[in-house]
This record gives C-alpha cells, sequence and structure tokens, in this order.
C-alpha cells in the first residue's frame, strides 16, 4: 500500500525532465534538425537555475532564466548546424562535452555546489488528491501541472499553426519549402532555440524544483535517454509524454523496492532503465510502421539552390 | 567512483608489495620539506575534497610549512603527470594524491622520482617511496549508527548507499552493530543508488525510505541530499565526509568525518625526520591512528545517550574496541569471525554479506 501510494506520488517528479526534454527535442528535430545535445542542455538549465536563484531568490526567475541560458548557448549549436554546416551528430556530441565543462567550471567558480534552494510548494488538487493509492499523484509543485498544458500547446501550434506547419515543412523537404518562400535556416534556428529553451527548463526542473540543489554533471544520462525515448516515440509528443511517464515509473519504483525490502539482484535493478531503453528501440526498429513519422531531412544540411 | 575499486585492489596491492624489495635504507628528502597535494574535485565540494583542503589547512598551522594544491584534477595521466611534474620542478618533493584514479600514475611516477615522496587517499598502490591510505569508515559509521539508534523513535532506520562493494557493505554493518549496541532491534533499511554523486536518486531514495516508516536516515554517499530531505520531512539523519550539520542542522545527528590530518601530520613528520620506510601494504587507518572521526551529537539524543557514544569513541581512539571482532554471525547464520578472531583486512574489502537487522536487496 505505502509502496504504490509512493511510488506513484513519486512518478512525476521523475517523469516531467524526460517529457520536457524530449518535447524540446520533437520541436528541434521537426524542423530537420537532429539534436543530440540534450544532456548537455540540461546541465546548462540546471546550473544556471540554481545560480539564478541563488542571485535572485526567485524560483520563476530561475527557471526562466535556466530557459534564457540554454537557449543562448544553443545558438553556439545553431551556428556549426545552420551556418557551418558540420556534421549535426558530431556537433550534438561536442555539444554536450562543451556544456559539462561549462556548467562544472561555472557551478565550481561560483560556489553553487551543495547549496540547497526550497524549490516550489506542492499543491494538493483536491479531491483528486483524496483518492485511494494515486492521490499522491495529484499532490505536486506548479510546474508538474503545466507540463500537459505545454504540450497542449507545442501540439496545437505544430498542427494547427502556420508557423507550425512551415517548420515541420522545412523539416520534411527543406527545398520545396524553400522554393515555396520559406526561410528555412530561420525556421530551423527558431526550432532549436525554442527545443533548447524547454530542455533547459528539463534541467532546471532537476536541479531547483526536485532535486533542490546542484552538483557538477547531475543530470546523469538522463539528456540521453530523453533522446531514445524521441525515437521511441516516433516524433510523437504525445507518445513522448507517454514514454516519460512509463520511464518515470521505472525510475520511482526502483528506490521503492529496496526501501520495502523486496529481493531483488541489486545490479539487475541499476541495469533496469538502460535495458528497457534497448527493449524498447529494438521494439521500434522490429515493429517498421510506415516510415513516414521521422522527419523526411533530419540530420541534412541545408544548402540552397543545392539537389539532394 | 574514486574509492570504488579500491577494495578488489587492495589484498593484490598488499600482494605485490611482499614481493618487490623493501629498500632498508629508506626515503630521506633531498633539502628542505615542500609539500604539493592534488584534488580530484574543487575544494568547495561540500565532502571529500573539502576535507582535505580542512586537513591542509590544519597541517599548515601544525606543521609550519606552506602546502601547495591544485584542484579538479581528473582522474587521467594525462592531466595527473604535467601537474606533479611542475609541482616537482618547482621544488616539492613530497607530493599527496586524494583519489583512487590517481594510483597508476603515482605508481609510475614514483618510480620515475626515487626521491620524492608520494602519498595518495584511496589509491591502491605501494611503494618504497609510495603510500596509499583510506579509513576505516565502518569505526565512525558505528558510532553514527549509535546515534541513529538513539535519535529513533521506531527503531526502523534507513541507510543510502553508493554501491554494493565491501567497503561500503563494512560501513552497513557496522552502522547496525552500533545501533544494536543502543536498540537491539533496530533495523537498518538500505538503498543502493549506484552512483556516489546523483542527488536525484539520492533523494528518492531518501523519501521512499521516509514513506516506509524509517525515522533516521544514515548515509555513505558523497552529496548532503539524505541529510536535507530528512530535514525536510521532520526526521533525523547521520551524514558522511563533513559535519552536516551545515546542510541540516535540525536533522542531522551525528556525521562521520574525515580528519586525514591527524594521520598525515605523523606520516609527514616521518618523512621529514629521514629513512622514511612506507608500509608495503599501504595504510588502512583506524580511528586510532586518524583517518575517520565523528562530528556528534545533534538534536534528539539524551544526555545518557550521547555519553555511551562517546564512550565508544573514546576506546576506539585509544584501540580498545574492535568492530569487526568475534563471534560475529551474518543473518544466515554463517560464522564469520570465531571468538578472539578479528575479520583481517583482506576479507574486509570483499565483505558481501550482512548481520542481522540489515534489509537489503540481492
Amino acid at each position: 500500500m505505502t509502496l504504490i501510494t509512493s511510488w506513484i506520488g513519486n512518478t512525476p517528479e521523475f517523469a516531467v525532465p524526460f517529457a520536457l526534454a524530449a518535447l524540446g527535442l520533437i520541436i528541434t528535430e521537426k524542423s530537420g534538425v537532429l539534436a543530440l545535445g540534450a544532456e548537455g542542455l540540461m546541465l546548462v538549465g540546471a546550473v544556471a537555475g540554481i545560480g539564478a536563484y541563488l542571485t535572485f531568490g526567485q524560483t520563476a526567475v530561475a527557471l526562466v532564466m535556466a530557459m534564457l541560458a540554454a537557449g543562448v548557448v544553443s545558438l553556439l549549436f545553431a551556428l556549426m548546424v545552420l551556418v557551418m554546416r558540420i556534421n549535426q551528430v558530431i556537433s550534438g556530441l561536442v555539444l554536450v562535452f562543451f556544456c559539462q565543462g561549462l556548467t562544472t567550471l561555472t557551478g565550481t567558480l561560483m560556489g553553487w555546489t551543495n547549496q540547497p534552494v526550497p524549490g516550489l510548494p506542492a499543491i494538493a488538487l483536491w479531491p483528486l488528491s483524496e483518492l485511494p493509492y494515486v492521490g499522491r499523484f495529484f499532490v505536486q509543485n506548479l510546474v508538474v501541472y503545466l507540463v500537459p498544458v505545454i504540450f497542449l500547446i507545442a501540439v496545437w501550434a505544430l498542427n494547427r499553426t502556420t508557423p507550425g506547419l512551415r517548420l515541420r515543412a522545412v523539416g520534411e523537404n527543406p527545398q520545396a519549402a524553400d522554393a515555396a518562400g520559406i526561410p528555412v535556416l530561420g525556421y530551423r534556428l527558431a526550432a532549436i532555440v525554442i527545443g533548447s529553451a524547454l530542455i533547459g527548463l528539463a534541467g532546471a526542473f532537476i536541479s531547483v524544483l526536485s532535486t533542490k540543489l546542484w552538483i557538477s554533471n547531475m543530470t546523469a544520462g538522463r539528456g540521453w535517454i530523453a533522446v531514445a525515448l524521441v525515437i521511441f516515440a516516433r516524433w510523437s509528443p504525445w507518445k513522448a509524454l507517454a514514454g516519460a511517464l512509463l520511464f518515470g515509473c521505472i525510475e520511482a519504483l526502483i528506490p521503492q523496492l529496496a526501501a520495502s525490502g523486496i529481493k531483488l539482484s541489486q545490479y539487475f535493478v541499476f541495469m533496469a532503465p538502460y535495458a528497457i531503453t534497448l527493449g524498447v528501440m529494438i521494439w521500434v526498429a522490429a515493429a517498421k510502421r510506415e516510415n513516414r513519422s521521422q522527419p523526411g531531412a533530419l540530420g541534412t544540411p541545408f544548402i540552397r539552390e543545392e539537389r539532394t | 567512483m574514486k574509492k570504488m575499486i579500491f577494495s578488489a585492489c587492495l589484498a593484490l596491492a598488499g600482494f605485490f608489495g611482499l614481493i618487490s624489495t623493501v629498500n632498508a635504507e629508506g626515503l630521506t628528502l633531498e633539502g628542505p620539506p615542500k609539500i604539493a597535494m592534488l584534488y580530484i574535485s574543487p575544494t568547495n565540494d561540500g565532502g571529500w575534497t573539502q576535507a582535505f583542503d580542512e586537513a591542509r589547512q590544519r597541517l599548515e598551522k601544525d606543521l609550519g610549512i606552506k602546502i601547495q594544491y591544485v584542484e579538479s584534477v581528473p582522474e587521467s595521466a594525462s592531466a595527473i603527470r604535467p601537474a606533479v611534474e611542475r609541482f616537482i620542478k618547482r621544488g616539492a618533493n613530497i607530493i599527496i594524491g586524494t583519489a583512487f584514479g590517481y594510483s597508476d600514475t603515482f605508481k609510475a611516477l614514483s618510480e620515475e622520482y626515487p626521491n620524492v615522496a608520494f602519498l595518495n587517499g584511496s589509491g591502491t598502490t605501494n611503494g618504497p617511496n609510495l603510500l596509499s591510505f583510506y579509513g576505516r569508515t565502518y569505526e565512525s559509521q558505528y558510532l553514527c549508527g549509535m546515534a541513529a539508534a538513539a535519535a529513533s523513535k521506531t527503531g526502523k532506520l534507513g541507510f543510502v548507499a553508493a554501491n554494493p562493494f565491501g567497503q561500503v557493505n563494512w560501513t552497513i554493518n557496522a552502522y547496525a552493530m552500533g545501533a544494536h549496541e543502543i536498540n537491539p532491534d533496530a533495523t537498518v533499511t538500505v538503498v543502493y543508488t549506484g552512483a556516489w554523486n546523483d542527488p536525484t536518486k539520492e533523494r528518492s531514495a531518501t523519501k521512499a525510505l521516509i514513506d516506509q516508516g524509517a525515522d533516521v536516515i544514515g548515509q555513505h554517499v558523497d552529496t548532503p541530499t539524505p541529510q536535507l530531505v530528512a530535514q525536510e520531512n521532520g526526521v533525523y539523519g547521520t551524514g558522511h565526509h563533513r559535519d552536516f550539520r551545515e546542510f541540516a542542522p535540525k536533522a542531522t545527528v551525528c556525521s562521520s568525518v574525515w580528519v586525514w590530518d591527524r594521520f598525515l601530520k605523523t606520516e609527514l613528520e616521518k618523512i621529514i625526520a629521514g629513512n622514511w620506510v612506507p608500509n608495503p601494504n599501504g595504510a588502512l587507518l583506524s580511528m586510532q591512528e586518524g583517518g575517520t572521526d565523528i562530528a556528534c551529537c545533534g538534536p534528539n539524543i539524551s544526555e545518557e545517550e550521547e555519553a555511551k557514544i562517546m564512550a565508544a569513541r573514546d576506546k576506539l581512539l585509544k584501540g580498545e574496541l574492535q568492530i569487526y571482532a568475534g563471534p560475529l554471525y551474518d543473518q544466515d547464520g554463517n560464522l564469520r569471525a570465531a571468538e578472539g578472531e578479528v575479520i583481517p583486512d583482506p576479507e574486509l574489502w570483499q565483505m558481501d554479506w550482512f548481520v542481522d537487522g540489515v534489509i537489503t536487496q540481492q
């Protein structure tokens, strides 16, 4: 009973960073830019959020600053892949290593390591919060409740607005979009910055709202899981949200099992999230539904007037 | 990470130490002593390295020697070597490292610079001018276990640990044995996070333990997260590395702390005196020799219980108390140490069993 209540109650805290980061990646990749830098941008968001809180003392300011910081750092990535047309896989990996160094350096020099912050108070959604078993799922901080709203807006913008449709056109067939007068690089730049801001928010959620402190490299591979999640969800935001919940469930379950003394091999438990990621990837590859879900021009740099 | 594989390697290190010919002459420094330290992480990391830096400051006062240092030297030869060689070029003749991952590079450097003394905290390699050292954390954590049981109302203790190997398991068993000194019915439920530095996992582990009824949370991980969560939830905790009352003054009742200067002062004096012959098996330090101690006692511990804890601490400081002395059985009833025996170090490093009252997976 305690196990289930507490497990379900802790799931959103794990799921939200995956969900936000995956959504950010989807927005970027819908424009045809392969983004592997989520791990690095989450670190930027994490350190910027804590730094802003310790400087200004406002959680809202901290979250906004985290989004801004990740957006600004992503300009570097945009410069590499859009202007210089460097290989997008390499650029993404380099961005991660760069951010790992940058955030460790900044956070350490500023003395932000292990400085506790208060986070946001949990809000109970009455009467849902009184339900048996699942009640604690509805006692979360404000940002958790905002996640479905952010997803709704993103899906609506991608599918129902002109800029959203153009962004997807740029990702499917940049030559055609260009011929139709759509500024390809402009849309890709916007997609990178907006997506990165969301990934930055995911990082800040981990440091400012969930862990409530910062240490170097604290995202510990969660950005990579988000990358896998996007492939698993086949670039569909709602599937990504479901996948994030699934991963959140698994991560939240691990300590619960140990704390309630259930005998299971420790090493198996540590391996579980990665094994499941791997399994899901294989399943997706094997399922091979019509391959229209991946943006057509994903990973290809756009060179005007050149046939591909 | 840095302390991770230390366990497996110590037995090997000891083995090779015995074969290599010990220089009977010992090492005598040329010129006045000049000491330099290499830290694995920044001095303000709140834990491991900060404890070393605090020891350095006390050593400077006690020895009257300025000690240089460099921060954030990663565990790779390409980073360690230039840092050490720069110090040696500037005249340093005593080099102190602070990481498991420095072991091999320190071994190579100690052979290239036979006139320089090398020391390495949590290292695994030793030689005629190289000594690795680590603390018997189970002694200080035994005392923390006593404090935890004293602070607990329910007798249900939780423990957030990094990885299930010897040097973590020995703190867990000692924690439980210490707790049983105060409350024979106390249980210790362990959650391993699989990482030394993952505050997200530490937070959820601590929360899970509190949800399951634990009201004191011990820890053998690097960040103060378990103490912060304990404080948020109005329960107690015991810290590791340094006095975690700094982070959670209302929750932390006791902390296992590093006091490297107590060991390094005597060892450095020996080196400076000349004819230094380091222990070929490395130095695994008891509380008596320096290394670990406790910062005790925080809130919710009565004077009577505090006196008990301090009495046990005195015994450990005098070397009169052996934690892993027989008769000692594991929870499956196997005899692990017979009456009058103490478990030898190589077996301690391989500890994969638990005493009664420890609830764990695997």
